[in-house]
């Protein structure tokens, strides 16, 4: 990934965009800002960011539903920035469709490593990967049902990936935390759950019998029959 | 087990009893009146019966007189007529027992000659022919032998006649021997005796004692519904109350009662009515002023976050270009960054506070192996227990198997604990134990450090309360740490419990239930804490602690 990646900052508070543009073009980030909800997914057509940082709280449409218009034409990574650690609202933007959150107020390393995370390709030794009644093509980073493709985004190939790779291990939720999302300590599993979901939905002929990503109950995850 | 099945319907009897009242006032209503109806009942059975025996008495009386003197005028006639002998006294004989008989009611009839009559000319005893005999007592014949002219009464009971009879049930009625004596011309003293039945009498009575009876029950009953009625048109206002209160403590502010009328009830009714309403204005005053406040401490946390995540990516950016300034700037970025830091700590934990109180706390739960969790939040806080030079241990004999937590909250506390402990620990190791019983699990935290006074102790997990406000911390923490803890233990129906003594050291034990429908009933954990390893505290300790123990068990 080249360091002149475009990221999309939609925030109301001026200074606070202001200073996460600092901080991001000190990261070599090119960013461009959006402060109103409504005018959000016309700044995203415009820019068209390799990653959205996105508030919660947003005059105009709330950040929960650009994210949901954003997601409904594109699945460029977007990261919540939240100053609710309430969990009703974390999960709310997860299932919308953000790849990640971060709690305001978060300190600049914090949110460069979650944006580089978001930035890294996933990287892998295969090209390809057959699970289940799917082939993943590794390298073109598309997913196949036959001669259908599923658009997946990136986060949910690199989750479905992850796990496609070794499917004889089951992953525990901090696992693919650490795997996925960069984590290297306790972060929030229900970023794995909502994604599981989200993912399931996508590729699974009966999500509420999943085959491609089972549950391995009170361990976590794996992929193909249990 | 119906020895069993007895008594416990005794106990809900009684049960029933002692709560309704309106069960009580019917029952003693009941028999009170049942007491007063048989005491008149019983009154007038009485003197009807003696009425009705006085006057059937003195009937009897005076139709046996006009017997006795038509048997004696039949006796006197024969005197003149038939003449003496034996033939004459046969013919009279014959005639005397119809003639008396066609004088009275008399059931039976007999003429008896009395013993050692002076004359040899005899009559010979004449009797109907079901003369009870055997009835008539010497003391009668006595009588009416000594009495003459008189009429003597014996009462008897009087076999029954076979088929005459409307009582086949009993064998005898109450009947009446009347005797009188008779002067036989030439023959000398006969006595006469006439038996009435009384049965007649007899049923008479019966039949009223039954009126009398079944008007009674029937008077009590009566009695019994309108104080039945009277007492719910009482009683049901007064329940309906009782349940409206309830209802109303329950938290059903919108409860009332009817007000219907003028009555004492009504009046009741309107006055508990008014009550609600001065309580549910003052109820909904107070939560909307906890709402407000609670709102604002939240919307005041929220809408402080914006700026302190500007100042903090600002400080965050100076501080990482400290080493371009000069020295004094310099130090002031690494004041600015710290102080932001502490700053952030505390609007999360009074965010957190203020989440609690306002009850908009889940728990978000998934089976969890304490044990492991213990061990790394021990390897978390491993670094500032270096720091100080505090060894941290692990005991662990329970606690293996997986127990549903909020292990968010869990790793909250013990972190907690920990930094408690290794700030206070004086260097000194720190011994942390997970056991486990039936119905719990325990972390305890044992530091061998400064302690508390019992005063310490009870304000520890007050908010923004600190031991020794001149202390130097070396790893900070907002003051609400503890608060927080206890509030997390609550939410998991746990128990945060400490045991402290000055000097010798503090323990904090966390008690988690293994299923939260089934309450704790030990803690798997003593406290005051079994005195362990002792090979862990320093050399010059041991004999101190061997006196402190002591204290601690008193």
């Amino acid at each position: 990934m080249n360091q002149t990646a475009r990221i999309l900052v939609v925030d109301d508070d001026p200074a606070l965009a202001e200073m996460i543009g600092i901080v991001l073009r000190g990261e070599g980030f090119e960013p461009s800002f959006c402060a109103d909800g409504a005018l959000a997914l016309d700044a995203f057509r415009s820019v068209d960011p390799d990653l959205v940082l996105l508030d919660l709280m947003l005059p105009g449409l709330d950040g929960i539903q650009v994210c949901e218009a954003i997601r409904s034409e594109s699945g460029t990574p977007v990261i919540m920035l939240t100053a609710k650690g309430d969990t009703a609202d974390v999960v709310r933007g997860l299932e919308s469709g953000a790849d990640d959150y971060v709690v305001k107020p978060f300190n600049p390393k914090e949110l460069v490593a979650r944006i580089r995370t978001r930035l890294r390709p996933a990287s892998s030794s295969v090209t390809r990967i057959e699970v289940g009644d799917l082939v993943l093509d590794v390298a073109g980073h598309e997913v196949r049902r036959g001669d259908a493709i599923i658009g997946l985004t990136p986060l949910e190939f690199d989750l479905l990936l992850a796990l496609a790779e070794k499917p004889e291990q089951v992953f525990t939720r901090e696992m693919l935390l650490e795997q996925v999302w960069g984590y290297h300590y306790k972060a929030d599993t229900r970023l794995v759950n909502v994604h599981v979901q989200r993912l399931r939905a996508k590729v699974e002929l009966d999500p509420d019998n999943p085959r491609i990503v089972t549950t391995v109950r009170g361990v976590g995850y794996r992929a193909g029959g249990a | 087990m119906p020895w069993l099945s007895w008594r416990l319907a005794l106990r809900r009897a009684r049960r029933i009893w002692r709560r309704s009242l309106q069960l009580r006032t019917i029952a003693l209503t009941v028999v009170l009146s049942s007491v007063a109806i048989g005491i008149i009942g019983g009154t007038m059975a009485m003197s009807i019966g003696g009425q009705l025996y006085e006057t059937r008495r003195s009937q009897i009386l005076a139709e046996a007189a006009r017997a006795v003197l038509q048997g004696q005028s039949v006796l006197d006639e024969a005197a003149t007529t038939v003449g003496e002998g034996p033939d004459g006294l046969n013919v009279l004989q014959n005639s005397l027992l119809p003639s008396i008989g066609s004088a009275s009611t008399a059931q039976d009839i007999a003429i008896l000659r009395a013993p050692d009559p002076e004359t040899t000319t005899t009559l010979q005893d004449t009797t109907t022919s079901d003369f009870p005999q055997q009835l008539v007592s010497e003391d009668l014949r006595e009588a009416v032998r000594t009495d003459t002219g008189q009429l003597s009464l014996q009462p008897v009971r009087l076999e029954l006649q076979d088929g005459s009879t409307l009582e086949p049930a009993e064998g005898t009625v109450p009947g009446l021997i009347v005797g009188a004596s008779l002067q036989v011309p030439t023959a000398g003293q006969y006595e006469l005796y006439l038996v009435y039945d009384l049965g007649e009498t007899q049923r008479t009575l019966d039949f009223l004692l039954q009126i009398l009876f079944v008007g009674s029950i029937a008077l009590i009953a009566l009695i019994g519904g309108v104080v039945y009625v009277v007492t719910r048109t009482v009683v049901g206002p007064v329940r309906e109350a009782a349940r409206t209160s309830e209802k109303l403590a329950a938290g059903e502010l919108e409860e009332r009662l009817p007000e219907r009328g003028e009555d004492v009830l009504s009046t009741l009714a309107r006055s508990f009515n008014r009550m609600a309403d001065s309580l549910q204005s003052q109820i909904t005053q107070l939560a909307d002023l906890s709402r407000v406040q609670q709102r604002f401490v939240s919307d005041v946390s929220h809408e402080l976050r914006t700026p302190l995540t500007t100042i903090r990516l600002a400080g965050d950016v100076l501080y990482d270009q400290r080493e371009d300034y000069p020295p004094a700037t310099a130090r002031t970025a690494e004041l600015l960054k710290t102080q932001i830091e502490r700053f952030e700590l505390l609007l999360a934990d009074l965010l957190e506070i203020s989440r609690f109180d306002a009850r908009a706390v889940e728990l978000e739960t998934e089976p969890t192996n304490l044990a492991n969790l213990t061990e790394e939040s021990i390897e978390t806080v491993q670094p500032l227990a270096d720091g100080v030079g505090s060894e941290l241990r692990l005991v662990a004999p329970g606690g293996h198997m997986d127990v549903e937590v909020d292990g968010r909250r869990i790793r909250r506390i013990l972190r907690n604990l920990l930094g408690n402990a290794i700030e206070h620990g004086e260097g000194r190791p720190i011994v942390v134990t997970v056991d486990s019983n039936q119905t719990a699990v325990a972390i305890a935290v044992r530091d061998y450090g400064i302690g508390m006074t019992s005063e310490q102790m009870g304000r520890v997990f007050d908010r923004f309360w600190r031991a020794d406000p001149s202390r130097r911390r070396s790893i900070g923490g907002t003051g609400l740490g503890l608060a927080i803890s206890l509030e997390d233990a609550n939410l998991h129906d746990g128990r945060l419990d400490v045991w402290s003594e000055p000097g010798i050291g503090s323990c904090f034990r966390l008690t988690l239930p293994r299923d939260r429908r089934v309450p704790i009933r030990l803690s798997p954990v003593e406290l005051p804490p079994a005195e362990v390893l002792d090979e862990l505290l320093p050399v010059d300790q041991r004999d101190e602690r061997m006196g402190g123990a002591g204290d601690a068990r008193r």
